[in-house]
């Protein structure tokens, strides 16, 4: 028997050795161990369909083990009497278990499609990336024991010693032919020549083979580089090993368009590795908002593995730590959710069926304003609540009951997160924790935001549509509990979002000075809340269309710290292009260094001149055509528009030139002077600067000049002319 | 949520718009002052909202009130600005 200490870096089922686990070893070995794992999952239903369902069981080639059970299913009152059926590999498992349930569709099944990074977890207390010691006979290489050294809620585990490699194209694939694939890795670069196929082949498995990377990180690597790197390798007959488990082919995962709040969402091919991890920057939210470490700390806490956490969403996520909960603690984890709405009367659905509480500004500008936010407002709620499908829905601030499944599945997170938090406060920017604890807190926000959707999702196994309801009543209320304290305490509550303030008082101007009500809230409400920042000033926009009518969303300010934060303006918005977005900055970087609106009225005319020097270098067309490239997602396909907005023309080029997009997915385009009015920025050609519309984008920078100085303006006429008003 | 309800905004837009005939039939001068008092109710939609009231053009009425007496007392105040304070008896 030996023993070695090692963070688990992969794990996946094995047809022959139950489950396959790599390990990086403390003295840098990789280890690949596999070990037996049996696999249970159980069913209910009337007493003669399970006895049917045994004797089909008995007579079907796949080994199983037979058991009578009972078992607590959260949306039942009363145990559930199970037939629980047990196979002696998770590859047995998902073939007994895809005939079984075609044969008995009318049964109820429980644990039945559990993620094996869970089941595993629940067993032995592993996730990606802990540290465990593990006893395994070195002639076979099973392992015998594992245990963990390690938590995922521990805020500086030690951290493994990961080797990574970027590989990716040096031309966006997109909008130009790629010449070169550019390896990198330990501070190396290499290049080497797409169009020399056999160098090329031999050269990457060379850099493979010397560095043998744990995680090959790549842009378009799913939908773009390693098919083609795949396709060059069978063509000249050369081995490529992205994988490390060299008896493993590759997984190649389908893309889908899918609907996702209340947008179309797509989400391209993957390609996943075996006891190598493949993260795909350019297909993965999590890896392009929060970073390698967002992806490794929610690895860790989620437990799905590192490909799967990459490119899976914050719901998933918080599923399957919901999953983990519940088998911890011996609940059954239903297949499909048979749960219902509750009756209710008409008017318990008027007072119900709200969302948060969202107020409409005072607008204008206003000086020395403090915002203050509850602390991941939903996710305390639900924790001091303890707003869970099973629990009895609360009538205070606050809970009798055991914790239910939902808070003890968020209270770790928020703990952590709270704690990161907390600490990052403290903490200089150069400290080594910095990065990763910015990276898991935004991460882990997701997490937590999605839990509350999650409970109002009808397909999410633990959701229940009267426990998401009493997260935003309560929200509501400990909202209007902060309003009224602030209220009593002397400030004017100039605007509310759903867990923000936004409040000013005669007299107070330091952070400090905001403590006592800080506190009385949080008596008050039993709810943390912290001070965002004190404004030196903030403007709050009215609505485009009607001056008099105030915008929730729509705002811009700059705290005491220098610091600016923008709303609902244009350089907020995706489909902004970068040389209006820029501009927008620019301006308000200019007004940044102002402590009064006084001061920004005498800045005024400076202003004026900034947007007049952009507005005559698009004249000139001396704004390099990348800065005016603007980006939209198409919601349907092509034949389903009647009047095509400007992304749907775009891609009818794209589609005229064999380039295809989806629902879901960004067109690239420019505003041109031509029947189409855009030139798609993917195709072929090139596009010239003589063909750039300078009206509809002058249009647009005086626009989005307007949103920003607009406030400071004393009388009501536009501070600009659009061009085409001038015509 | 669960979208079984309509939210205030689109409550206020299909109160507004069971309106139209009455508007449309007011005088220009008339329709300026409708369009005015409708505005002042977008200002006050989160309380509409919470009040969850089931006739919720009774609370919109309340609100066109709220702004009329917010507007009322604002002139008195720049009335006395001017006048001074008026006395008991002349507010009877």
């Amino acid at each position: 028997m030996t023993s070695v200490v090692g963070w688990l870096l992969d794990l996946y089922a094995d047809e022959r050795e139950g489950v396959v686990l790599w390990w990086i070893a403390k003295d840098g070995q990789r280890l690949r161990l596999h070990q037996s794992f049996e696999v249970k999952f159980s069913a209910s239903g009337s007493p003669d369909r399970l006895r049917a369902a045994w004797r089909w069981l008995k007579n079907q080639p796949i080994p199983v083990q037979l058991g009578r059970d009972q078992g607590r299913d959260l949306f039942i009152h009363d145990p559930v009497t199970l037939l629980t059926i047990q196979s002696s590999s998770p590859t047995d498992h998902h073939r007994l278990f895809s005939l079984f349930s075609k044969e008995f569709p009318d049964l109820d099944y429980y644990d039945a499609d559990v993620e094996l990074s869970i089941r595993h977890a629940a067993k032995y207390g592993t996730f990606p990336l802990a540290c465990c010691s593990v006893d395994y006979n070195p002639d076979n290489m099973e392992i015998r024991n594992i245990e963990p050294l390690d938590s995922a809620w521990s805020l500086d585990p030690s951290p493994p010693p990961l080797r990574v490699m970027t590989l990716e194209p040096d031309l966006d694939p997109l909008h130009e032919i790629p010449e070169n694939v550019v390896v990198s890795i330990e501070k190396k670069q290499y290049l080497f020549p797409l169009s020399a196929k056999r160098p090329l082949m031999i050269n990457l498995q060379a850099v493979l083979r010397r560095y043998d990377p744990d995680i090959l990180l790549t842009n378009w690597g799913d939908t773009w580089l390693l098919p083609l790197l795949l396709k060059i390798s069978r063509e000249t007959h050369l081995p490529l090993s992205l994988n490390r488990d060299t008896w493993r082919g590759i997984l190649h995962k389908k893309d889908k368009s899918y609907f996702s709040y209340g947008q179309i969402v797509y989400k391209g091919e993957q390609l996943h590795l075996f006891g190598r991890c493949h993260l795909d920057m350019s297909n993965s939210f999590l890896l392009r908002d929060c970073g390698l470490d967002g992806v490794l700390e929610t690895a860790r806490v989620t437990t799905l593995p590192l490909q799967m956490t990459a490119r899976t969403s914050p719901g998933t996520g918080i599923s399957s730590m919901q999953t983990l909960v519940a088998i911890r603690n011996s609940i059954l984890v239903p297949w499909h959710k048979q749960q219902a709405e509750r009756l209710k009367t008409a008017l318990d659905l008027l007072h119900d069926d709200q969302g948060g509480m969202i107020y409409q500004p005072i607008t204008g500008v206003h000086t020395h304003v403090g915002e203050i936010d509850f602390v991941s407002m939903y996710p305390s709620i639900m924790v001091r609540c303890n707003i869970s499908p099973e629990t009895p829905a609360p009538t205070f601030l606050g809970s009798d009951y055991p914790p239910g499944l939902i808070p003890l599945t968020l209270k770790p997170l928020l703990e952590k997160r709270v704690e990161m938090k907390r600490a990052l406060g403290k903490m200089a920017h150069w400290d080594p924790r910095y990065d990763r604890y910015s990276a898991a807190s935004s991460a882990y926000k997701a997490l937590l935001v999605t839990c509350f959707g999650y409970l109002g999702y009808r397909n999410a196994r633990f959701g229940r549509i009267e426990s998401h309801e009493a997260v935003t009543k309560w929200g509501r209320e400990a909202l209007l509990m902060a309003k009224e304290t602030a209220e009593d305490m002397g400030y004017e509550v100039l605007h509310m979002y759903v867990d923000g303030l936004w409040i000013k008082k005669e007299g107070v101007s330091q952070p400090d000075q905001f403590a006592p009500l800080l506190d009385e809230i949080s008596s008050r409400t039993g709810l943390p809340i912290s001070l965002d920042g004190v404004y030196n000033w903030v403007a709050f926009l009215p609505s485009k269309r009607d001056p008099r009518i105030p915008v929730p969303n729509r705002y811009f300010g700059c705290f005491q710290d220098g610091s600016i934060k923008i709303r609902g303006v244009e350089a907020r918005r995706r489909d902004t292009a970068p040389f209006i977005k820029e501009t927008q900055l620019e301006l308000l970087d200019l007004l940044s260094g102002c402590t009064s609106p006084e001061q920004i009225q005498q800045l005024l005319p400076n202003a004026e001149n900034l947007v007049e020097k952009k507005a005559l270098q698009l004249r000139k067309r001396q704004v390099p055509l990348d800065q005016l490239v603007v980006r939209q997602r198409i919601s349907r396909d092509l034949s389903g528009y009647k009047s095509p907005p400007p992304a749907a023309r775009a891609l009818k080029q794209l589609n005229s030139v064999g380039k295809t997009k989806k629902p879901g997915q960004s067109i690239k385009f420019l505003f041109v002077n031509s029947k189409d009015g855009v030139f798609a920025w993917d195709l072929p050609y090139k596009a010239s600067p003589e063909m750039i519309s300078v009206i509809v984008y002058e249009k647009l920078l005086r626009r989005a000049a307007n949103s920003i100085l607009s406030p400071f303006i004393k009388n009501t006429l536009p501070l600009f002319d659009s061009p085409i008003s001038r015509k | 949520m669960g979208g079984t309800i309509s939210t205030i905004s689109d409550e206020y837009r299909e109160v507004l718009s069971s309106l139209a005939r009455f508007r449309r039939a007011l005088r220009r001068s008339d329709q300026l002052t409708f369009d005015k008092i409708w505005t002042d109710v977008s200002k006050h939609l989160a309380a509409a909202g919470y009040a969850a009231n089931a006739t919720p053009l009774e609370t919109f009425l309340l609100c066109i009130a709220l702004e009329q007496q917010n507007e009322i007392d604002h002139l008195q105040v720049q009335l006395e600005a001017i006048n001074g304070p008026s006395s008991p008896l002349e507010e009877k």
